[in-house]
């Protein structure tokens, strides 16, 4: 019974949300699950995957009641949990094998859990807190659907669901990356951002800078930066609204995902909604049409007065009046309108609060009309400033080093291009995600441990095939390396960190 | 655990040491072993076979975790009956009390306390993770208690506090969900919490996978299946995966070495059957491999260690078995206490260190041994996992014993001459009197790491009259050094000789002063050990390592492994000047430290 289905699953990914809180009585079991992918596989083995899944969680609360089950490592397959919300728990399933390159790190699985839950905050606010508006969970369910389901279908490629793997290694997701700036042109960067914020009216408005696809400037919390950075980067910069319309026509001819877009086919629909609602009487069809869809490709595009638009948003359920976007604050829970100008590669995005706009859309265009006066020519400025300074998209490329920098404190990270790091030999980028998995443990380890206290750690290998693997970390600053043309003496490699350090790191991991 | 008179029925009367007949040996033991003992715990009437049934499905499973939170529905009062088989589970013949079929001794009445006080580098003495987590570990583990074999905390069970705050727990369940070993607690009363262990495996397995670990916050379980046997590993200790899953694998050595793989057939015939009986009395062994995992690093290394002797002692001790081994003697193995002086095979024999790490674990926590001479049979699971072998062990002093191996049931008085032979030319000789100084004077210390290179000749063992005199410089330095371990901030390594099969560690210096520093070392060595060879890519061949504790340097080659430990504060430039002195060094004092010569082992 059961998990033997996840194998024979194509994609050999099965992904779940279940609430604890739910379907505690016998015969009421699937009223627990309020997402799973594939959606057609058999009740009884969804109901198998969550019944071993929370069996798992009460089984390690016996010896760990603060840490419930994290990770089920099995011959064939990982199970990667994530607790969402208070009882709200979410389980990636991932089949191993070797041969289909599918070797995982359970981190970076954990990280793409926690991305589109994080995203899902933004947009619709907690998953709890819908459950408590409508019990019966009809459209939250529907939401959920529709939401992970777009956002999966970045991760299609050639047909095939490629989550994050070994080749992966080298990228940290749910961080920032930011373009270096200089100074002249932060001193602009800084007066714009103060005109627009002041255009706005309100004091507790925020806005966000990024020039193609890397952070000049944010003022919003750490957490929320990261969420809108990373929505903008999936669907608003140049690039994403440029790749999105290549794969509309792709999506359209039918691939997986635009299954999942188009709207639940009769299959995947009745089955996800059927035995949920059938009991409370509710229309699945209609909640379909409801939700909204914030990470649909090709809903936004550039008007001609520079802000984006997008249809994503209506005024009411079905209506075709769309409105201004608007996004919760994850710091503050308060809910935000979004607005987006774009000039060349330079993509400017300024939340309000909704609270403080008294009339609506047109309060709005009052705004957005207020900064085109008083902004545009700033944004011009900068744009040219940091056109400028620009130095492609290999910019950061340190020749002869593949790296990755993490900030944990400030939730950066930089890395070598990823065509760089392509050239890599699959066995360094086995050893490098190895190694990253050790050292998650111990950061883990670390967390459990003390607290505050940060990990001081250096780990130097040489590989089987004569590649230095590298990883240190200190005071909240994370660094990998591969150096597979480095000398064979530990000194020599030894060297090359301290060199990257001083000249890219500020010293951060020199040793004196 | 049980008394032995009441066990007569096979064994007595044979006052001339056990005669088990011609059959093939592990035959006739399974089904001797399995008659009675399968009827006795066929009408068990337990809960927990009845709990783990009924989790074939994902409710179940949930449920009876819930069960076991609620403090015990499932539990289930297994196995009161069969006390009077414990003793046939593991027989022990003493040749001179007429034949007697005596059981394990009560682990309180260990000779372990003779142990105490040892200089003996990495000795059976250390703290434990007895500890519950919370503690504050420095209150406790510093007070160098020395550790007690058998059993603790008997009273608890999963619904305890104080259990489930234990660092480190180990099951041993059958495939049906029937408690067989508990590290912790009372087998009978944690049938409940055996079920749920079975529940989780057999619902895995019955989608087609096998689970190997769970993690949860700082805790990892690890679970083995070996046929109808599963070990479970519960940890919050900072070790790897591999390493508890090596330590299972240990486990279930263990378990073979005393029962032979034969007690399959038991779980054939009935998936019920109740093997605690079996391993009675047995406890005591189990927790001393345990406790070996935090201070042995044969445990980990897969090699095994000898003590240093000069050359020509190690020879003569070594002829004298060959000797015994051209006699019809499989294995002669002298040692003294963990460390091998000398071991024989017959030819083509070979013994694999995992094999000689159980056994000696074996006799060294059995306190019969040390009483008198005996014959028993045990079963080395690397070599043959299915039969058993017949070892004559017996103590010629406190610490050094010697033991003969052999596949015939009735060579005891055979193995007895022969013992005695060995005996009269190991005094004659001298060989014990330089074992019991060699224990007393230790091994390599880092502080004696030599500056320069030394003549081929060079010695570890200066009193053995081939000293090399120290220079003034080197009295100096040592000096220097005391304290603060060997040059360079070198505090302490490891070499494992690849093709011998062997390792040797340094004593621990200060700083290594307490066990919890020793036992926090040997740990940091076992993380690197399992991170330098890894299954699926294949072994490192260096690693350097700085946290907070310690630099480490793994160096890995086609002939040895290195892991040295130095100040975390030592200069990359120098520790790797010292790890290659400490190379030289071990190959120039080779002779006294590894036994040479031995067959090779081609496991």
């Amino acid at each position: 019974m059961g998990l033997s289905s996840v194998a024979s699953n194509s994609e050999g990914m099965q992904l779940c949300i279940f609430d604890l809180r739910r379907g505690q009585n016998e015969g009421q079991e699937l009223d627990k699950i309020l997402f799973f992918h594939p959606a057609d596989l058999p009740f009884s083995t969804q109901l198998s995957v969550i019944g071993l899944s929370e069996g798992l969680i009460t089984f390690t609360r016996i010896f760990s009641p603060d840490a419930a089950c994290e990770v089920i490592e099995a011959e064939r397959h990982s199970h990667v949990f994530f607790e969402a919300e208070p009882d709200i728990w979410m389980v990636v399933i991932v089949e191993k094998n070797k041969e289909a390159e599918a070797i995982w790190r359970v981190d970076a699985l954990r990280k793409v859990l926690k991305e589109v839950h994080s995203l899902f905050l933004m947009f619709h606010g907690s998953i709890r807190s819908l459950l408590e508006k409508e019990p019966a969970a009809g459209s939250v369910r529907s939401q959920l659907y529709i939401f992970i389901m777009d956002y999966l279908s970045d991760f299609h490629s050639s047909k095939k669901l490629q989550l994050p793997s070994f080749r992966d290694s080298l990228k940290e997701r749910g961080t920032v990356q930011m373009l270096t700036v200089g100074r002249e042109a932060a001193i602009e960067v800084q007066s714009l951002v103060r005109v627009v914020e002041s255009c706005t009216g309100s004091p507790s408005c925020h806005s966000l800078l990024l020039f193609q696809d890397l952070l000049v400037s944010t003022t919003l919390s750490p957490d929320d930066t990261i969420n809108l950075f990373t929505y903008t980067v999936l669907r608003l910069t140049p690039h994403a609204l440029s790749t999105g319309l290549s794969s509309w026509s792709y999506l359209r001819k039918g691939s997986t995902a635009s299954a999942a877009v188009t709207g639940p086919p009769v299959g995947s629909g009745t089955s996800l909604s059927e035995p949920f609602h059938g009991s409370h009487g509710t229309s699945a069809g209609d909640d379909h049409s409801h939700a909204m869809r914030p990470l649909q490709h090709n809903r936004w595009s550039k008007g001609k007065d520079g802000f984006l638009i997008t249809d994503i948003w209506q005024a009411e359920p079905g209506s075709l009046v769309s409105v201004t976007p608007s996004i919760w604050l994850q710091q503050t829970e308060e809910k935000m309108y979004l607005c987006a100008y774009q000039h060349k590669s330079l993509t400017l995005i300024f939340l309000i609060p909704v609270s403080s706009i008294i009339n609506g859309e047109q309060g709005i265009l009052a705004v957005k009309q207020l900064v085109l006066e008083n902004a545009s020519l700033k944004i011009l400025k900068v744009e040219e400033k940091l056109s400028k300074g620009w130095g492609g998209e290999n910019a950061y490329h340190v020749s002869g080093y593949r790296y990755l920098l993490v900030d944990g404190d400030r939730n950066l990270s930089r890395a070598s291009p990823p065509g760089k790091v392509t050239t890599l030999t699959k066995d360094s980028l086995l050893a490098l995600s190895k190694l990253r998995e050790e050292v998650d443990i111990e950061k883990s380890r670390t967390r459990w441990d003390n607290g505050g206290h940060e990990k001081d750690l250096e780990i130097c290998t040489r590989a089987r095939n004569n590649a230095w693997v590298i990883s240190q970390v200190t005071r909240g600053k994370e660094l990998y390396m591969v150096l597979e043309n480095a000398n064979e003496t530990l000194l020599y490699a030894s060297d090359a960190v301290q060199k990257f350090s001083n000249r890219y790191c500020n010293g951060a991991f020199s040793l004196d | 655990m049980s008394s032995s008179d009441g066990d007569d029925s096979t064994f007595s009367g044979t006052d001339s040491g056990p005669v088990l007949g011609s059959k093939p040996i592990e035959d006739g033991f399974s089904q001797l072993r399995v008659g009675d003992l399968a009827n006795g715990s066929a009408n068990d009437g337990d809960a927990a076979a009845a709990a783990a049934e009924g989790s074939g499905d994902g409710e179940g499973i949930a449920a009876e975790a819930g069960e076991v939170e609620d403090g015990g529905a499932a539990r289930a009062r297994a196995g009161e009956t069969e006390i009077e088989e414990i003793g046939e589970a593991r027989v022990m013949w003493r040749s001179n009390s007429e034949g007697e079929v005596e059981a394990q001794a009560s682990p309180s009445s260990s000779g372990y306390a003779g142990e105490r006080g040892s200089s003996s580098g990495g000795s059976g003495i250390g703290e434990e993770e007895d500890e519950i987590e919370e503690v504050r570990s420095d209150a406790v583990s510093d007070s160098q208690a020395a550790w007690m074999p058998g059993k603790r905390h008997v009273d608890e069970d999963d619904a305890s506090i104080s259990w489930r705050k234990r660092k480190k727990h180990f099951f041993i369940l059958s495939h049906s969900g029937k408690p067989i070993y508990s590290r912790y607690g009372d087998e009978h009363k944690l049938a409940g919490f055996s079920a749920t262990l079975q529940a989780i495996i057999s619902f895995v397995e019955n989608g087609g996978d096998r689970v190997k670990l769970v993690r949860a916050g700082k805790h990892q379980v690890v679970f083995l299946v070996k046929g109808p046997i599963y070990l479970v590993c519960i940890s919050c200790t900072e070790e790897p995966y591999e390493s508890l899953r090596g330590q299972l694998e240990l486990i279930y050595g263990q378990m073979i070495l005393i029962l032979t793989k034969s007690v399959n057939r038991c779980f054939e015939k009935n998936p019920k059957f109740d093997m605690t009986p079996l391993l009675g009395g047995t406890d005591v062994v189990f927790s001393s491999l345990i406790h070996s995992f935090s201070w042995n690093p044969a445990t980990f290394l897969h090699a095994y260690t000898c003590l240093p002797l000069a050359y020509a002692t190690r020879q003569a001790a070594g002829a004298v078995l060959q000797d015994v081994a051209d006699s019809g003697v499989l294995f002669a193995i002298l040692m003294c206490k963990h460390k091998v002086v000398s071991l024989v095979g017959a030819q083509k024999a070979s013994l694999h260190p995992d094999d000689m790490l159980l056994l000696a674990n074996f006799v060294m926590s059995s306190e019969s041994f040390r009483t008198s001479e005996n014959f028993s049979p045990i079963c080395l699971p690397r070599y043959n996992p299915m039969a058993f072998l017949y070892a004559y062990v017996h103590y010629l002093d406190v610490e050094t014993y010697l033991m003969l191996l052999t596949t015939s049931s009735d060579a005891f008085y055979h193995l007895k001459d022969c013992r005695t032979r060995i005996e009269t030319v190991l005094l004659k000789s001298n060989v014990l009197s330089e074992v019991q100084r060699s224990m007393l004077d230790g091994g390599m210390r880092v502080e004696d790491l030599p500056i320069d290179p030394l003549p081929r000749s060079g010695s570890l063992l200066p009193r053995l009259g081939q000293s090399r005199p120290l220079t003034d410089s080197q009295e100096s330095l040592k000096e220097a050094y005391a304290g603060i371990g060997g040059p360079a901030g070198l505090w302490h390594f490891i070499y494992r000789s690849i093709y011998l099969d062997q390792y040797v560690a340094s004593e621990f210096s200060p700083p290594f002063n307490t066990l919890r520093q020793q036992k926090r070392l040997y740990r940091a060595y076992q993380k690197m050990y399992a991170s330098m060879h890894d299954k699926g890519i294949g072994a490192h061949k260096t690693q350097f390592r700085r946290d907070e504790h310690y630099v480490l340097l793994c160096w890995v080659t086609q002939d040895f492994e290195l892991y040295a430990a130095f100040d975390p504060l030592a200069d990359k430039a120098s520790a790797i000047k010292t790890c290659n002195r400490v190379c030289q060094w071990v190959k120039d004092v080779e002779n006294e430290i590894f036994l040479l010569g031995a067959s090779p082992f081609s496991w």
